[in-house]
Parts: C-alpha cells; structure tokens; sequence
C-alpha cells in the first residue's frame, strides 16, 4: 500500500522551487563541486600517468611500433617534453616566490605563536585568526577592523570619484584642440613620480605649524582655509580631529587628506587609459546624435560613456585591487606608523607591521583574510562589469 | 519643405604650407521642389558629401546661403534644423537595442514615453522591422542595420531626409530591393530626400532630380533621363550610361561632322577639332553606313548583342555597339559599316569638352 502511494503522489510533487536568491547559491555550489571534481579528475589522471600499469602499457606500445636509436628515442621524447624546458625558468621563479610564499603562509596561519626565527610553534588552531579578527594582538601594534575599515573606506571613496573625475576630465581633453597635447602630458606628469615623495609633498601642503626663517607658519592648505575665516585644522599631526565609533577611530581628517591624495595620484593612469578610448570612438556616432539633437550630457552618459566601458570597468576592478594593497601613499603621508598608532592604517600596512614585530602568525592570518576579500570583491566586480560590458 | 542652395562654397584651408586649399563645393544653385527625391552624383571627392554635410549642418559653409522652405538655416544648428541623416555605416548605437536606437531621437525631444514608442513603432513599421525591435545592432545583416538608421531617421518626422552613400554597404541583389524600398518609404511619407552616391546606375534608377557634380562644380542638373539624352559636358555624358559612351576623336570640316576619314553626320558648325559621343545603342547595323569599325568580337545577350570593335580615333580601348539580337550581323565579317541614329550622337568641344548644338 504505502509503496503504490508512493508511486502516486511523487511524479505528481513538482521540483521544490526556490526563489532566485537561493537558487543562485544552489547554481554556484553545484558549479564550483563540478569544477573541484574536474580538477581531481585531471590530477587523478596526471598521476596514472606514473603508475606501473601506465608504464607497462607504454612499453607495450612502443615495443610494438618501429624500433628507434637511442639518440632518435632521445629526440622525440625531449621535442614532446621541450614545452616544460622553456616556461621552467618562469615556473621555477614564481614557485619560489609565488607558490611557496602562498602554502607556507596557508599552512603558517595555523601555527600557534610561530617564531618565525626558530620555527618553532605552540600548536595547530585558529587561534591567529580569533585574535586578529577581536583586535587582541598585543600592544603597539595595528588593530585589524581599523585597518579593514580604513581600507575599504578609502577604496570605495576615491576610485569611483577619480575614475568619475578621470572620465570628466577626458571629455574636456577630447572637446578642446589647440593645446590638447601640452594638456595630455602635464595630466600625466604625476604618474612619473614617486608615491613617497608625493606623500611627503602633500603632507606639507597640510601642515598645520612649521617653521620658516624663525616665524611660525601653516601649511598652504590652511592658509587658504583661513582666507574664508576658518580655523586651521591639523590634517595630518598627532592632534588632528578623531571621531570614536566604539573602539574604532575615525580620523575624518586624516581621510580626507588621503582620499584627496589618492584621487589624484590616481588620476593620471585613468585619464590616459579613458582618453586614448574616447580618440577610438567613431566621430559618426558623435555626428549622429547631434543631428538627434542630444544634448552634452545626453551624448556623455548615453554615448561616450558606454561605449567605453569595458575601460571605464578595468579601471574600477583594478583600481580597487589596487587600493586594497594601498600603503606606500599612507606612509608617506602620515609617517611610519600610518598616523597615530596606526589610526591610518592599511591592510598591507597591518601584515608588514607584524612581520616587523616578528609576530609572523597575525600577518599570516591577516593576509588570508585580505585574500578571501578580495577575492569576494572581484567576484562580484567580475559579475558586475560583465553584465555591464557586454554589447 | 523646398530647399534652395544659393552660391553655396565650402573651402577646406591648407593643413601645411605650401598646400592649396581645397575647394570641396563651389558657387553651387540648385532649388529643390518639395517632396521630391534628389540625387548627388559623382565620382569620389567631387563633395557631394560634404554638400549634403551643409545640408544637415554639421559642417559649416564658407559662403554662401541655404533655404528651408524660406527661411535660412544656413548657420542653424543641426539638431534645429529638423533634418533627419543616414550615415554611410548607419552610425547605430552599439549599446542600445533597435528600439532605444529609434527612440534616441523622440527622447532627446523630451516626447512622453506612450507617444515616443507608438512613434517609434510606426516608424519601424514603415521600414519592416518591428519584430526586430529588442536586438543589438551587432545581431542584424546589413540591410536591416540600414532599414534601422532610415527608421531612426524618419522617427523624428524630419522635414528634409539625407542619406549618405546608402547603398554602399549592401551586397548587390539587397541593392535593387533597398533602392526600391528608400523609393517607396520617400513616396510614402512625401519627406523631401536628398541622397549621394558615386553609383550613376543607382541614381538614375529612383532620382527625381539628379545633381552631377565634378571636382566641387556642379555640372548638370535635371530629371534623369534628360541628363542621359542631353548631357552639358563631356564629364556628364561619360559618367551616365552603362556601358558607357563611345568617345571618338573627330573634327568638323566644311560643314562635316569626320571621324578619321569618314563624314558621319552634318552640321551647320563651324570648323573645328571635337569629341564625337555616341552611345552604345545609337549604332544600326547597315552595309550602306557611315562609320566602319574593325569588329574584335561579338557578345550576345540574348535581349540584345554588343559589337565590341575597335577604331583608332577611338578615345576608349574598345567601340561598343548595342544591336538587336534580330539583326543579322554577316558571320566572320572583319568590319562592319554602321548608321548612327542623330539623337544618340552628341559633339563635344576638343579644348572646352562642352556640348556644342
């Protein structure tokens, strides 16, 4: 009885149905089991490859074809394999200093309290990665939810305004004629220097005290603050303005000194890339919507945006790359210690400051961490520009 | 709307030193009736486009002035002249569907959503490719890249149409079909269009008016068939007709019209050295005939045939006759005698190559 009810009530039950939000997990882990299982599948059969059985079997088949000479034997079976010959001086480097430096920080983020000097280690757990994520690594060094905060923060304000800026600055070049090259090249000028001394530069210009010929003077930032009647703000000192959020520090000032700094280093790269693209745009479609009747801004954000957005894309996906390595810009800012105990700083900044502590462990969890987020950003960068690019 | 172009001159200037400037339209006239399809025909680089550029206004004359209806639009701005243009390569948005290409126009007018799409819709409907409205442009064959640009043209009901080279891009069989379909959408909505092309086959075809223009002069202007049979120029006479005019170096002696030795036709001209055309079909085969020529071969057509022969004061390579495939031609016959049919044959100044009468 129950067997024949059964056989009713199942082909009549449809497929359960998710809704879309779910259904897109279920997708993506059915696809990444499938591309691990593809994975296994092809290591299992480079393996085979050096099984007795294997072995024996090609034997078998060269026993049967033509007999060859040593020196032709030799011949074939270094023409077949050179391939490996010519990527191995790539392959051995980026082993040493890829491959291994990415597996030893895997497996070194496990090691309790690991001397990196000696070696030796406590135990395995997660340990450095509950201390890292609660802030709870000792004195003097860098608070990991600042640094992430700091970074984010950073990122996600200054690439999508420089890259808004870049794009504004490109449809000036490309509209005006007569000194666009002079332009071009002093736009460009910023990209040759270097982000240190840069840094440096602009700390200056955000001074609040220095000392000219005895006489106390501020920082032209300031200066021009005064001219409008406001109060000279310490920028980038031990006493410029911090808001609390719990135990973590907003130092709008600071923030708005690097995000200013940032915009404009960036800016250079951008503007190149966007208007060499705007130069290939067909002068025809340009020509077709004015006789439309579109408007600049219509002809902008319908026209010359679009169809450069593949770069406008590459320029987002790699400047937040870059900015979640930012960290010689901060340093050169505000100082080693990315402002006041690293109020300012950065991921990177984190992991260096630990390696410098010789605290090996923090930094090794701190990196693994940097990574998975990363990786989430492209992802969905990836998901985003794809969608966007397409036509 | 009536158009009239009034001296109209367009003067590129020399991008270095030493070079001339370039005269892409000179002292041009021509007044258009409205509703009438209008064709700017030449070779490559007589400005015929940069003609139908002032037209739509994106370049700008050096002097000159141009009429819509009566009111002078020659420096109004393009997107105020209510025109609508069709680029040589459509110019369609990549990045916009069909639809949103078409309505690119209606929204730039600031037009209601519900009326853009009806308008849009009837205009795809007018070109026959409303079941294409959600593609790419990337996604359509070149003819219905084409249709898409005339619709996004017409959408904006523009009170003059231009097309820039529109057959150009097509293969040679969706060539007839276009040029037949911009014949009818131009008769359908009555638009007055102005088209350009280097293809006098494709001008003489659907024109009303055609406008053959050399080096930036215009040379003729007028109805195609009276172009054909009453060319003012040397220029207008070998550039119309496929296959081509015969051109025979020729002088009038005493009243004579000679070409080599043979007097073909009389004249009450004045002696003088000239260019004889005759075309292809003005030739009868007769034993009796004026001109003889050395027969090279002969190609049937069926319809027809072509003696293709040769004369030495032939300007071309070959002398090309078209006959009725009724006549009967002596078979091997090294030369034929021939009979030219006077309204088929015109005289050319030799220095001047204007038409003498």
């Amino acid at each position: 009885m129950m067997e024949e009810k059964d056989n009713v009530s199942t082909p009549a039950q449809p497929p359960k149905k998710h809704n879309k939000f779910v259904q897109y997990f279920i997708d993506l882990g059915a696809r990444i089991k499938g591309w691990f299982a593809g994975k296994f599948n092809a290591v299992k059969e480079f393996f085979h490859g050096f099984s007795k059985e294997a072995r024996a079997e090609k034997k078998a088949l060269a026993a049967e074809g033509p007999q060859l000479s040593r020196g032709e034997k030799f011949r074939r079976g270094f023409r077949a394999q050179s391939g490996w010959l010519f990527v191995a001086p790539a392959l051995i480097l980026m082993a040493v200093f890829t491959f291994y430096p990415i597996i030893a920080a895997f497996i070194g983020s496990f090691k309790q309290e690991y001397l990196g000097m000696t070696g030796k280690f406590k135990g395995w757990g997660f340990e450095n990665f509950i201390r890292v994520l609660k802030g709870d690594t000792g004195t003097g060094g860098a608070n990991f939810v600042q640094c992430l905060v700091n970074t984010l923060l950073l990122t996600f304000v200054s690439v999508p305004l420089s890259t808004l800026l870049a794009l504004l600055i490109s449809v000036a070049l490309n509209s005006i004629k007569r000194v666009q090259k002079a332009y071009q090249t002093i736009f460009f000028l910023p990209y040759l220097t270097n982000a240190l001394a840069m840094g440096a530069v602009f700390a200056t210009f955000f001074k609040i005290i220095g000392t000219v010929n005895n006489t106390e003077t501020v920082g032209i930032v300031n200066i021009v603050l005064g001219w409008f009647g406001m109060k000279p703000v310490d920028w980038v000192g031990i006493n410029s303005p911090v808001w609390y959020l719990g135990d973590l520090r907003i130092p709008w000032a600071k923030y708005i000194v690097a995000i200013i700094y940032e915009i404009w280093s960036g800016l250079p790269f951008k503007i190149l890339i966007l208007f060499s693209a705007m130069q290939s745009i067909n002068k025809q479609y340009y020509d077709a919507a004015k006789v439309d009747g579109a408007s600049r801004w219509t002809i902008l954000w319908h026209i010359t945006a679009p169809m450069i957005m593949p770069q406008i894309s590459y320029l987002l996906v790699t400047g937040i790359m870059g900015g979640m390595k930012q960290y010689s810009a901060i340093v050169g800012l505000f100082g080693e210690t990315m402002g006041m105990n690293y109020d300012m700083g950065t991921m990177v900044g984190y992991l260096y400051n630990y390696i410098g502590l010789g605290q090996t462990g923090y930094a090794y969890a701190g990196s693994l961490i940097l990574f998975v987020i990363i990786m989430v950003i492209t992802f969905f960068n990836n998901k985003l520009t794809k969608k966007r690019t397409t036509y | 709307m009536k158009i009239s172009i009034q001296h109209l001159t367009k003067i590129f200037p020399s991008r270095n030193k030493g070079e001339q400037a370039v005269h892409a339209v000179e002292d041009m006239n021509i007044e258009i009736p409205s509703g009438k399809l209008v064709g700017l025909l030449g070779p490559s680089g007589c400005g015929k486009s940069t003609t139908l550029f002032m037209l739509s206004g994106l370049e700008s004359p050096s002097s000159g002035k141009i009429l819509f209806d009566e009111q002078d639009v020659t420096t109004l701005a393009a997107e105020k002249r209510g025109v609508g243009l069709v680029f040589q390569n459509y110019a369609l948005y990549p990045h916009m569907t069909v639809e949103q290409n078409i309505r690119f126009p209606l929204d730039n007018m600031r037009i209601k959503r519900e009326e853009g799409n009806a308008r849009a819709l009837d205009a795809a409907r007018l070109v026959q490719i409303e079941d294409l409205m959600s593609r790419k442009p990337n996604e359509l064959s070149g003819g219905q890249q084409q249709r898409v640009a005339i619709a996004r043209a017409l959408v904006k009901m523009p009170n003059v149409l231009l097309l820039d080279e529109p057959l150009s891009n097509l293969d040679a069989r969706l060539r007839l079909q276009t040029r037949e379909e911009i014949k009818r959408i131009q008769r359908t909505t009555g638009i007055t269009t102005v088209f350009v092309t280097h293809d006098q086959e494709e001008a003489m075809s659907i024109c009303d008016i055609m406008v053959v223009m050399k080096l930036g002069i215009v040379q003729q202007i007028g109805a195609p068939q009276e172009i054909y049979d009453d060319p003012s120029n040397l220029f207008v006479a070998n550039f119309l007709g496929t296959p081509p005019i015969n051109i025979f170096k020729g002088k009038i002696s005493g009243g004579k019209v000679y070409i080599g030795g043979e007097a073909i036709a009389e004249t009450p001209l004045e002696d003088r050295a000239i260019f004889v055309g005759i075309r292809p079909e003005g030739f009868i085969y007769d034993p009796e005939g004026v001109l003889t020529l050395k027969v090279d071969h002969i190609e049937v057509m069926g319809r027809d045939k072509s003696v293709v022969s040769v004369h030495e004061s032939s300007t071309k390579p070959t002398v090309r006759c078209i006959i009725d495939s009724d006549v009967i031609l002596p078979p091997d016959a090294a030369e034929l005698k021939f009979k030219i049919k006077p309204y088929k044959l015109f005289l050319f100044d030799a220095e001047t190559e204007e038409r003498l009468r």
